[in-house]
């Protein structure tokens, strides 16, 4: 277990905010009509993707959940934001040219695209782990997913291969209890995604995931046993989606709206603010520090919203080229 | 020269391929003991770690192909029958496919899908198909149909090598062919025609198993008609050059192919050789192909799937006999 210091603190707590932070500018930009394409929030669900992320080597494989377009994950590796925003509006200096509307890439850290359909990172992580474990160079994939996901084939099938081969996979679920609109309590009779993972003889984790040392923990010993040979892990972050499945469209469940009661007290539980209070208990944030990160975070996203509407269109005569590898 | 099955033929091209590049693998279901043949006797040479028997599903079998090409291996994924690749869309046409494209040309994925596909032994519809146009209907991936030893193994081999998502799909019917294989290594490059027969009266254009009975049909035809007979070879890429020049040769052209006949490889075919040379022609670009129908199976395969009479009747209306 790595002892986290202050600074590995602040760099999660960063990540945090920066996250937020241009989760919000993609909801501003979505309704102002600037986003050339569909943004699923990740309000609320920021602390997985930052906590789990964060263990990782730069080498490791990463397949991300839709919440967010990648900013969970990538904000927390380094990867600059900006060529996220970028690629929402199209332009040629997002992350993957300007080409693919939303799909998070960046070959150079290990984040191999993403699924438009939900799901479907299952098995490709699988891919990604019988990979590592034939280089054998100690990698290993983590495979973010939603509840609704692991209703799929796929992860039936995904997770039964890394199991019956020890793939260095960690599947890390989002179970935010809502698929769409749809709430799974009304399309799954298994009310743990962690009791899937068991019949697969997989070993299984929940978590609190508005707990982001909770999910780093959990994280950290699931990639050690995936590195060490010890094959595939669950965890279940328990998480709570703050906003409508995607912007613009109406907050329900089934055809009614969502029960603010509910939203309410899961607000209570905010990531950033249960995490913010303890670093401010255990003397690692200050008054200052905090407003000096938020600003910080509002500065960077003022700049990387000037840089998108500056940056140029792709050129369209790139696009035939762009079917066949050479 | 040795003389080899279709089968062998398929099998020694992995192996020479695997023994080539250790990136290159095999991954599906039976593969070592494999029921077609194609993969039989790798497990030997190569072990199980690089002849992997997985579980039933094509999805794991698939995505696991999809993501370890991403992740710099050239996995050869055998789908056993063609047929199955349906039950793997999203892995194939969603995400091999595309991925080079959503990932701006920086990450490949160059791999093989391959299954043995067709009519002839009576399986029936979820056996028997060669799901050709739904694959070249899908940008991002490449079709190989051997119609022979010689062609499948070079064609295998470039299969491999190849940078993107390859379909190769053998055929049932041409599993007893044997024919003279060269000792020396050799590559036939995807996207070149190859004339099978010469003729100046009508350009036949037939694919796979197809090829053969076109053949055979023309031989049956000499002195009454001048057939010339085009393999593809390749549907993606497709060598339409050696087609148009054949068809400003012959001014006739019918197209042969196995899969069902509705937004087919045929529809496509004739629309390019109408776009390049409607005016040597001398009669409507024709067509057989299997009827819009399931395959039938046992005794009423025949009469879904084209078979010799039907092919030597097209060639003489081609002809304008």
């Amino acid at each position: 277990m790595k002892k986290l210091s202050k600074q590995d603190l602040l760099h999660l707590y960063r990540s945090l905010i920066r996250t937020r932070k241009f989760d919000q500018l993609n909801i501003r930009l979505a309704a102002e009509g600037k986003l050339l394409t569909f943004y699923h929030s990740a309000h609320g669900h920021e602390a997985v993707g930052t906590g789990a992320a964060a263990v990782v080597r730069d080498d490791d494989y990463l397949f991300i959940h839709h919440r967010g377009h990648g900013l969970p994950y990538s904000i927390v590796r380094g990867i600059d934001p900006k060529s996220c925003v970028a690629e929402h509006m199209g332009k040629s200096t997002g992350w993957g040219g300007g080409i693919t509307g939303f799909h998070a890439v960046d070959k150079e850290m290990g984040i191999l695209s993403s699924a438009g359909t939900i799901g479907s990172g299952f098995v490709l992580s699988a891919g990604y782990g019988l990979a590592a474990k034939k280089n054998g160079r100690g990698q290993i994939a983590i495979c973010f997913s939603g509840d609704g996901g692991v209703q799929r084939g796929q992860f039936h099938e995904a997770i039964n291969l890394c199991a019956a081969w020890k793939l260095p996979v960690v599947f890390v679920v989002e179970n935010n209890g809502m698929a769409w609109f749809t709430p799974n309590r009304d399309t799954t009779a298994v009310e743990n995604v962690a009791d899937l993972a068991k019949a697969y003889k997989v070993p299984a984790e929940i978590v609190d995931g508005m707990d982001i040392l909770a999910v780093y923990r959990a994280t950290e010993k699931a990639v050690e046993l995936a590195r060490n040979g010890g094959g595939p892990s669950l965890i279940e972050c328990k998480t709570f989606r703050y906003r409508s499945h995607s912007e613009g469209r109406p907050d329900v469940s089934h055809f009614e709206p969502r029960s603010k009661e509910e939203i309410a007290a899961w607000m209570e539980r905010d990531p950033i603010k249960l995490f913010e209070e303890k670093l401010v208990k255990d003397k690692v944030l200050t008054a200052t520090l905090i407003e000096t990160i938020a600003r910080e975070a509002d500065e960077e996203a003022v700049a990387a919203e000037k840089f998108s509407f500056d940056s140029p269109f792709p050129d369209p005569a790139r696009l035939p080229h762009m079917v066949y590898a050479p | 020269m040795k003389e080899l099955m279709y089968w062998n033929a398929i099998s020694e091209a992995i192996a020479e391929e695997m023994a080539r590049d250790d990136k290159v693998f095999v991954i599906g279901e039976n593969v070592q003991e494999s029921p077609f043949l194609a993969t039989k006797g790798l497990v030997q040479k190569f072990g199980s770690d690089r002849v992997m028997d997985a579980p039933l599903s094509e999805l794991a079998i698939a995505g696991a192909t999809v993501g370890a090409a991403m992740a710099g291996y050239r996995p050869v994924c055998d789908l056993t029958f063609a047929d199955f690749i349906y039950c793997a869309a999203d892995e194939v046409l969603m995400k091999a496919a595309q991925q080079y494209f959503i990932h701006n040309g920086e990450v490949g994925v160059p791999c093989v899908f391959m299954g043995v596909a067709g009519g002839g032994f009576g399986n029936g519809p979820e056996h028997s198909r060669i799901p050709a146009a739904m694959v070249m209907h899908n940008p991002g991936l490449k079709l190989v149909l051997p119609s022979n030893p010689y062609d499948a193994k070079g064609l295998m081999k470039a299969a491999i090598r190849d940078n993107n998502p390859v379909c190769f799909f053998f055929h049932k019917k041409c599993m007893p062919m044997k024919q003279e294989i060269p000792d020396e290594e050799y590559i036939i490059p995807l996207g070149k025609a190859e004339i099978k027969r010469a003729g100046t009266d009508v350009t036949v254009v037939a694919t796979s198993y197809m090829v053969n009975l076109a053949l055979e049909a023309a031989k049956q035809l000499e002195g009454k008609v001048s057939s010339e007979i085009i393999d593809p070879r390749t549907l993606v890429p497709l060598d339409i050059d050696t087609i148009i020049e054949s068809v400003k040769k012959t001014n006739r052209v019918v197209i042969i192919d196995e899969d069902t006949e509705c937004c087919g490889v045929a529809a496509e075919i004739a629309q390019q050789i109408i776009e390049r040379a409607f005016d040597y022609l001398d009669a409507p670009v024709s067509r057989l192909c299997a009827a819009n129908s399931p395959i039938a199976g046992a005794a009423m395969e025949k009469y879904v799937i084209p078979q010799l009479p039907q092919v030597i009747k097209a060639i003489e209306t081609a002809a304008g006999l």
